[in-house]
């Protein structure tokens, strides 16, 4: 187990600048979730902590070590891919210990590693097969064992759950999350999906366009994002936008709605700017006062109701956990949590 | 009720379809079946059959004879071990170079490599080949079968390189990044992980080889002398001075066929395989 420093990361292909200037720390034994759109630069950071991509400028440590100039073989991390590269032509077993059999590792002790981390992962009888007879979780599940039997310094997972189907993702999900508080490895985890971010890390990292727009443990990022891109990439569904001022001690948006302003904010700090009011679906309530809006999406899924009002032209989703009878085209009444809304500067974007 | 009504039809539809592709497999393949029926027909013929007309293709009674004839006026044996020596020796000196070359041009993108490569095979041999005969009399390699081993490496190194190139470039990057990140150096990448997945394609390269080399008649009809010929350049000497000897040239012909035949036949399924990876990737 080891610490992960990446510092003043850099990051061109030719001309392109993927990665400008990113720093992060990674504590002994810590889940760190990587998470951001696609092309956000977070697959090619894990490729350049393996070895696998160079490094254009900054530093790579690993423990003490400086490993930024070392190959792959030298690093002692593993790593579980997204199509899982499983050995076609190796049993499970040998898949798993083929990284000891590399190390000239005494047969016998190689074995008796594979069997326990079999065991950790109920692989036990199906080590004498090849990786086309399993299905989609056990390869996912050979592929982490392979990463156990090696006792590397780091993992390093690359999007793992997302060639599992949805109700498998989330099983393997727990799976990743149990596996990692039993044996305690540095992580650094890469995926797109925040729900995934959300449940499993210890710490999130948000990219956007290579750079890094917040480091947090989940809850913070989701209490207080700060910024746009975080407030509208963390929670689904995602948080509502509404530009706006702030007039005489209450919210005006664009359109003219009015809308109520949490007791920390002071009008006079904040009065007079363009701002984003943002207010998650789940933290608006029906209720038979304050604001009304015409249903224009309906979705109940049982547990919830999903709606989308316009209220007076602006758009809000909601998010309504109480059984109401509503349906397309009805008038809803809404009450907002003024607790929960968030204000951002439109011209930065970041929070107030 | 309805079922077997709307069923009906549907069969009758499919064994047309059936029919219908059949019919024009036949056509497609019908020369090169005819081809090789004729062959056969002649190899069991006697010579004053061969000129009748309206044509015969089953004789009345067959001449088993053409064949024994091969092996007798012949040294037959002697020939078929020399072409036995060298397509073995120019296939598997053509894996040994071909496939790892093909792995490195195909890892480190190197088209202009591949395409040197196949300016070599498109060059034509002729052009070549009396530089080359003066070379091979130069080092006193006349009389041996290695100029023949040599000067057939340009037929099959060629054909090798290039379909592992194909090959190559279709398995999965990933587990080769796997193994480095397992511990394996550039060498153990290739030796554990990209040659054995790479099976399909080297029995391939290696069949198609054998076949060329198996079949090349120009480079030894220049190179063999009368005790180091191969076999395709012995059946051309069946084409005597005073008149052709049908019966047994087309014996002859179907015996040097016969060990590339069934090699096909059995590898064939692999073959497919192997000329299709690209197409289906299996995870």
């Amino acid at each position: 187990m080891a610490t992960v420093t990446l510092q003043n990361i850099q990051k061109r292909f030719g001309a392109v600048n993927v990665i400008e200037n990113l720093s992060v720390d990674i504590a002994d034994g810590e889940f760190v979730v990587l998470v951001g759109p696609s092309g956000c630069g977070k697959s090619t950071l894990l490729r350049m902590v393996a070895g696998l991509e160079e490094v254009s400028g900054g530093e790579i440590r690993i423990g003490a070590r400086e490993v930024s100039n070392l190959p792959a073989r030298d690093r002692d991390i593993a790593m579980v891919f997204q199509n899982y590269a499983l050995y076609p032509h190796m049993t499970v077993e040998d898949n798993m210990g083929f990284a000891l059999k590399l190390k000239r590792a005494n047969p016998a002790d190689t074995a008796e590693r594979v069997k326990k981390a079999a065991a950790i992962l109920g692989l036990e009888n199906l080590l004498e097969r090849y990786p086309r007879q399993l299905s989609g979780g056990q390869r996912q599940r050979v592929a982490m064992g392979r990463a156990i039997v090696r006792n590397p310094q780091v993992f390093l997972f690359d999007e793992p759950l997302s060639n599992l189907d949805a109700k498998l993702r989330v099983v393997m999900r727990g799976e990743i999350k149990a596996m990692h508080q039993r044996i305690g490895t540095t992580t650094i985890y890469v995926t797109h999906d925040q729900i995934e971010a959300m449940t499993m890390a210890d710490k999130i990292v948000v990219l956007h366009d290579g750079n890094i727009e917040q480091v947090g443990a989940p809850l913070e990022l989701y209490d207080r994002p700060a910024n746009l891109f975080v407030a509208g990439f963390i929670g689904s569904p995602a948080m509502n936008f509404l530009n706006g001022k702030i007039e005489e001690g209450v919210f005006r948006t664009e359109k003219g709605l009015i809308l109520p302003l949490p007791a920390e904010v002071s009008p006079a700090k904040a009065g007079g700017r363009p701002l984003v009011y943002g207010i998650r679906p789940e933290h608006i309530r029906a209720s038979d006062q304050g604001i009304q809006g015409r249903a224009t999406i309906v979705e109940g899924t049982g547990s919830e109701i999903f709606a989308k009002l316009d209220c007076g032209g602006e758009q809000l989703s909601c998010l309504f956990r109480e059984r109401i009878d509503v349906r397309f085209g009805d008038t809803v009444g809404i009450s907002i949590d003024a607790k929960q809304v968030h204000l951002f500067d439109k011209t930065t974007g970041h929070r107030l | 009720m309805e079922r077997p009504l709307t069923k009906r039809p549907l069969i009758r539809r499919r064994t047309l379809d059936r029919i219908g592709l059949l019919f024009a497999a036949l056509v497609m393949v019908s020369p090169v079946v005819l081809f090789f029926l004729w062959m056969i027909s002649l190899s069991l013929k006697y010579e004053i059959d061969n000129g009748a007309y309206p044509p015969i293709l089953i004789p009345e009674n067959f001449a088993w004879s053409n064949y024994v004839q091969v092996f007798r006026e012949n040294n037959f044996f002697l020939y078929f071990w020399n072409s036995v020596l060298v397509t073995g020796a120019a296939t598997l000196l053509a894996l040994i170079i071909g496939v790892p070359a093909g792995y490195g041009i195909a890892r480190l993108k190197a088209e202009k490599a591949a395409i040197v490569i196949m300016i070599a095979r498109m060059t034509p041999g002729l052009s070549f080949l009396i530089p080359l005969f003066l070379l091979f009399q130069w080092l006193n390699l006349l009389g041996t079968l290695w100029p023949q081993i040599i000067i057939h490496l340009v037929v099959t190194v060629p054909i090798v390189v290039w379909i592992m190139i194909g090959y190559f470039e279709t398995t999965p990057m990933e587990l080769e990044e796997a193994a480095s990140i397992d511990g394996a150096t550039p060498w153990q990448v290739f030796r554990l992980v990209a040659l054995p997945i790479a099976k399909p394609g080297i029995v391939v390269a290696f069949i198609l080889a054998l076949i060329f080399s198996w079949n090349n008649f120009v480079f030894g009809i220049v190179l063999a002398s009368r005790t180091t010929r191969t076999l395709p350049v012995a059946v051309y000497n069946m084409l005597s001075f005073e008149q052709v000897s049908w019966g047994p040239l087309a014996a002859a012909a179907l015996i040097v066929t016969l060990p590339v035949l069934v090699l096909t036949l059995f590898a064939q399924k692999q073959i497919v395989a192997g000329l299709t990876a690209g197409a289906v990737k299996g995870g």
